[in-house]
């Protein structure tokens, strides 16, 4: 490669280069300074160590927040992957109408954030809600689901199933290449669906599943913001209070920007452990050949 | 200089070399409020009636609906070094902005006035904006918690209107017979009140009861809800809903909020402060009044005021308290209060026919006034809406019958104790 | 006949199996939508009903009109179109842009730009919230539409910089040799010779981007000050703070910020569902 071609790709790269430096490693820092300080967004921070973390550490909330976030990611994100791939494997064959359901099985995933929260707290609404007359006429129990302590956390996963769109449409391109003469000498080999779809498909399909399974994580610990404002407020009892809620209120709120900052270290920390167990897993990320 | 401060500093100074905007020409100021779409009605006219009397300032006029909002609207503001030159904050607010020198001491500004002086005031909403010897904001109202009650339900019940100075029981015996399942599917189909399960609701009762909220009205370092007067005022409170369910609960709440309720005719008695009024006065579709906080043992009201607040970062101070001085002159209070939105804390607005005016609801007024002597100030703490939040979620679960209602109580006590302590 | 019998009953089963699932499928997908506009269309304030209310009696369309007379939402519904056009312009531009310079390097440096823009997509948004606002504050761009339209600078997301790459990857390299061979420029090269090639991912990007900017909620929440400059997801949450169980307004106003979402998934969802089936 010469160099002047290498110039020149660097030159296409460079928005792109200084935007990633102005608006994720200069915060990143920012961050990093600020999560060792008392900082109240007045008067300039001043340097307290560990404190942050130390108080962290003490606080129940902070653990509940922890720990409602986990259990969302560990509840939403295999439930979501098994429904994309539900759907991609259902709606995969090229047929008449095809495009009709895959567009339906998409919508929910366009219905924007805030219309989407308040049109679930509308479906489980505890009386007059959709949702529980449709469970009542079936004989089903009744929860009061976003009131209820033990449900709120529930519903909020639940509802996270319908938008898996952008899931759904990566499978399908994963789909897409795994090649026909598999199946082909498979089906001549005498190999049922299921064994077809234990030895072919889902062993290709796996480099997809777990990265998208790492990008669902990352982005579970973000998408929960919107749901716990609009629809509980972190409630009932904290139950939905998750991680970047308990950010936005220690800083916002509560004036406590350097709690604030330690938090998305941690949150921070956690996703890179995430990352790099995928690094681990696969050498060459096996994105580089298409 | 140790290494760690000087990679900090590092950073904030090259963050601080970026150019700072400059906006906001001399002649310009915003002014921040929340509230309802008809309270905001009421600051609308008020900022048209200053561009008349002003027409050299131009006014924008920012509403966040939401009061939990407002707050963290504002503390971003703050943080972004670009608040709104006028902004009206609670007293159980402000003081969480004034610890950090965000804000302005007006005292120069109001003695220097020949519009207004503080003597003018009720001192029972001026003193809470007194933090540390100086005076924050300008209390534009003095309101403090009554009943609403749909009079037309009343009479269908054929019960008596409240007295003046009735009882929690006489409260109570009312709520049981206006809670009814008028289609017969053993659910209530009309609650006989409302009521929000939150410190600044519970705190009259317990005053009521005879009991203190916190352990030194001054420099409070606990809350005091484990005293004998704050169980009693607690079985009663939380009995409303969980024992006599008169008020909806938790999944009825979210359902259809008792405010919504008692505006479309199926909750009896709603309590809340005046600010409910300009509302209540363009949808209520049915007669309606207010009536006085029930007593237990001695008589007791809490107190809500908001102030004009002056940010310590405002460009245009001077058009700012030109502005804030015109809307607490009884020119300014007048407006406002024909509105319906407050009870004016200029002495001889409240007074005067713009707040008793009896052809405008509720027709009772008079006893918001009648009520001041016994009103009682929420402690003002840097910490307190915070307090308030946590303080607010244990009431809720012993409210709402998923808690232990004495037990609920320690754990607000405990769990509050460490945001008394202010660091400095 | 009894032939003819058996084949219809077989062609039943095959549309059964075939179209039974996926009809049931779309129509469970479809419900919160329906359930949206059903409910936007019911007269706010009558007592609600206790059983399950599929087209609510009577109707009205009232509360379209009533959440404009509310709130600015015209205002807010200009301000939305505006932030998420130039969002979405500059995203194409510099995704675009990078995805191609990325295609030209060299295998070492690419395969770090590779893992350097996945490491990047891992990061919550929410991790950086406080940091960028203030940076943002320092800038003095907190209370501007530029607040949120500043993704854009670094093409969004870093998928849609994937997405970009992958497409440039898949097109013989001689072809911009020759073109620069011939004396263009690296730029007219992208310009005029790599993006109409790569038609499919301006689509997909232009999609995936417009939600992106349309739904955003937190940005103007934290960013914006000034009423005059608020979007749409924030309209909505005003509407709710006002009167939080007014489920037929609120729907309503849900509906209005749907719609255009839904125009755009109509006319470029071939690009993103169907590319398989032509």
């Amino acid at each position: 490669m010469t160099s002047s071609s290498r110039r020149q790709a660097l030159l296409l790269l460079s928005p792109y280069l200084l935007g990633t430096l102005l608006l994720v490693i200069l915060p990143a820092g920012i961050s990093f300074a600020l999560a060792f300080t008392r900082y109240n967004g007045v008067t300039p921070p001043v340097f307290n160590g560990a404190q942050n973390f130390q108080y962290m550490w003490r606080e129940p909330l902070f653990r509940v927040a922890l720990i409602n976030s986990v259990l969302f990611i560990t509840q939403a994100v295999p439930l979501r992957l098994l429904g994309a791939l539900g759907l991609a494997l259902l709606l995969n064959r090229a047929r008449r109408g095809i495009g009709v359901y895959r567009a339906a099985a998409y919508l929910p995933t366009v219905i924007p954030d805030v219309a989407y929260a308040l049109v679930w707290t509308w479906i489980l609404n505890p009386l007059y809600g959709p949702l529980n007359f449709i469970l009542a006429a079936l004989g089903l129990p009744t929860p009061a689901w976003l009131t209820d302590p033990a449900w709120a956390l529930r519903s909020i996963v639940f509802m996270s199933l319908f938008q898996i769109g952008e899931g759904f449409v990566i499978l399908l391109a994963g789909l897409r290449h795994i090649p026909r003469e598999l199946y082909e000498s498979a089906q001549i080999d005498g190999a049922g669906r299921l064994h077809q779809f234990f030895h072919i498909t889902l062993p290709l399909l796996s480099p997809w599943l777990i990265l998208l399974s790492i990008r669902d994580i990352a982005v579970s610990f973000q998408s929960t913001f919107t749901p716990a404002y609009i629809m509980t407020r972190g409630g009932p009892y904290y139950a939905t209070f998750f991680t970047p809620l308990m950010i936005y209120e220690e800083a916002f709120n509560n004036l406590r920007f350097g709690t604030g900052a330690a938090l998305t270290l941690i949150v921070f920390a956690v996703t890179l452990c995430l990352t790099l167990l995928a690094y681990f897993a696969f050498d060459d990320w096996g994105l580089d050949e298409n | 200089m140790k290494a760690r401060n000087f990679l900090l500093l590092t950073i904030f100074l090259l963050a601080s070399l970026l150019p700072a905007c400059q906006r906001a020409p001399s002649n310009q100021i915003s002014f921040m409020v929340f509230g309802d779409p008809a309270e905001l009605a009421a600051y609308q006219s008020l900022v048209q009636a200053f561009s008349k009397t002003h027409p050299e300032i131009q006014v924008e006029l920012i509403h966040i609906p939401g009061q939990a909002d407002y707050r963290k609207r504002l503390a971003a503001d703050l943080t972004a070094g670009a608040p709104a030159d006028v902004v009206l904050i609670n007293y159980r607010r402000y003081a969480a902005f004034a610890s950090i020198g965000a804000l302005t001491p007006m005292d120069e500004y109001l003695s220097d006035s020949k519009i207004v002086s503080r003597e003018d005031f009720y001192p029972e909403s001026f003193d809470p904006f007194i933090w540390e010897g100086q005076l924050m904001c300008i209390p534009q109202n003095i309101s403090s918690l009554v009943v609403y009650y749909n009079k037309d339900l009343f009479r269908a019940a054929n019960l008596p209107f409240p007295a003046d100075d009735w009882t929690w029981d006489e409260f109570l015996t009312a709520a049981q017979a206006l809670t009814r399942d008028t289609n017969g599917d053993s659910t209530p189909d009309q609650f006989g009140a409302g009521l929000e399960p939150s410190l600044i609701r519970f705190a009259p009762f317990v005053w009521q009861a005879g009991g203190e909220l916190v352990d030194d009205a001054t420099q409070p370092t606990m809350l005091l809800l484990d005293s004998t007067e704050a169980f009693e005022a607690a079985d009663f409170f939380f009995s409303l809903q969980n024992v006599h369910h008169v008020v909806p609960n938790a999944a009825e709440e979210s359902a259809e909020d008792s405010e919504s309720r008692f505006l479309n005719g199926r909750t009896a008695m709603y309590f809340n402060s005046r600010r409910g009024v300009p509302t209540y006065r363009e949808s209520a579709a049915f007669d309606w009044d207010v009536a006085a906080l029930p007593r237990g043992k001695t008589q007791a009201g809490i107190l809500h005021t908001d102030g004009y607040c002056l940010p310590s970062a405002s460009k245009n101070k001077d058009a700012a308290w030109t502005f804030i001085e015109f809307a607490n002159s009884p020119e300014g209070q007048t407006i406002v209060a024909a509105s319906g939105r407050t009870v004016p804390s200029l002495m001889a607005v409240a007074k005067s026919p713009a707040f008793l005016d009896s052809n405008k609801k509720p027709a009772n007024s008079s006893i918001f006034l009648d009520s001041i002597p016994f009103i009682r100030a929420l402690p003002v703490h840097p910490n307190w809406a915070e307090i308030e939040d946590i303080a607010g979620e244990e009431l809720r679960s012993a409210f709402y019958g998923d808690a232990d209602p004495y037990e609920a109580l320690f754990r607000a006590i405990a769990r509050t104790r460490e945001l008394f302590v202010v660091i400095p | 006949m009894k032939i003819k019998l058996l084949r219809w009953s077989s062609l039943t089963l095959r549309f059964l199996s075939g179209h039974l699932l996926p009809i049931l499928i779309s129509g469970l997908f479809l419900l919160p939508l329906f359930w949206m506009l059903s409910a936007s269309l019911r007269i706010p304030g009558t007592p609600p009903t206790r059983t399950l209310e599929w087209v609510p009696q009577p109707l009205t369309f009232g509360n379209y009109v009533s959440i404009f007379h509310i709130l600015p939402l015209g205002r807010y519904l200009l301000n939305s179109a505006f932030v998420t056009l130039t969002g979405v312009l500059l995203t194409l531009l510099t995704a675009s842009l990078a995805g191609f310079g990325m295609s030209r390097l060299g295998p070492r440096a690419r395969l770090r730009l590779l893992i350097l823009s996945i490491i990047l997509q891992m990061i919550p948004v929410s991790a950086l919230w406080l940091a960028r606002f203030v940076f943002f504050a320092r800038l003095g761009i907190s209370n501007s539409h530029w607040a949120l339209i500043a993704p854009a600078l670094m093409g969004t997301s870093p998928l849609f910089i994937l997405l970009f790459y992958w497409t440039f990857r898949r097109i013989d390299p001689a072809i911009f040799e020759t073109a620069q061979l011939d004396g263009a420029s690296v730029i007219k090269v992208w310009w005029h010779i790599a993006l109409p090639l790569a038609r499919p991912a301006l689509m997909a990007v232009g999609m995936l981007a417009f939600f992106f900017y349309w739904n955003d909620f937190i940005n103007p929440l934290l960013y914006l000050r000034s009423q005059n400059l608020y979007t749409l997801p924030v309209g909505l949450l005003q509407l709710q703070e006002m009167d939080k169980t007014n489920w037929p307004l609120l729907m309503a106003a849900s509906v209005l910020i749907t719609l255009p979402a839904l125009a755009v998934f109509a006319t470029l969802q071939r690009a993103v569902l169907w590319w398989d089936v032509e």
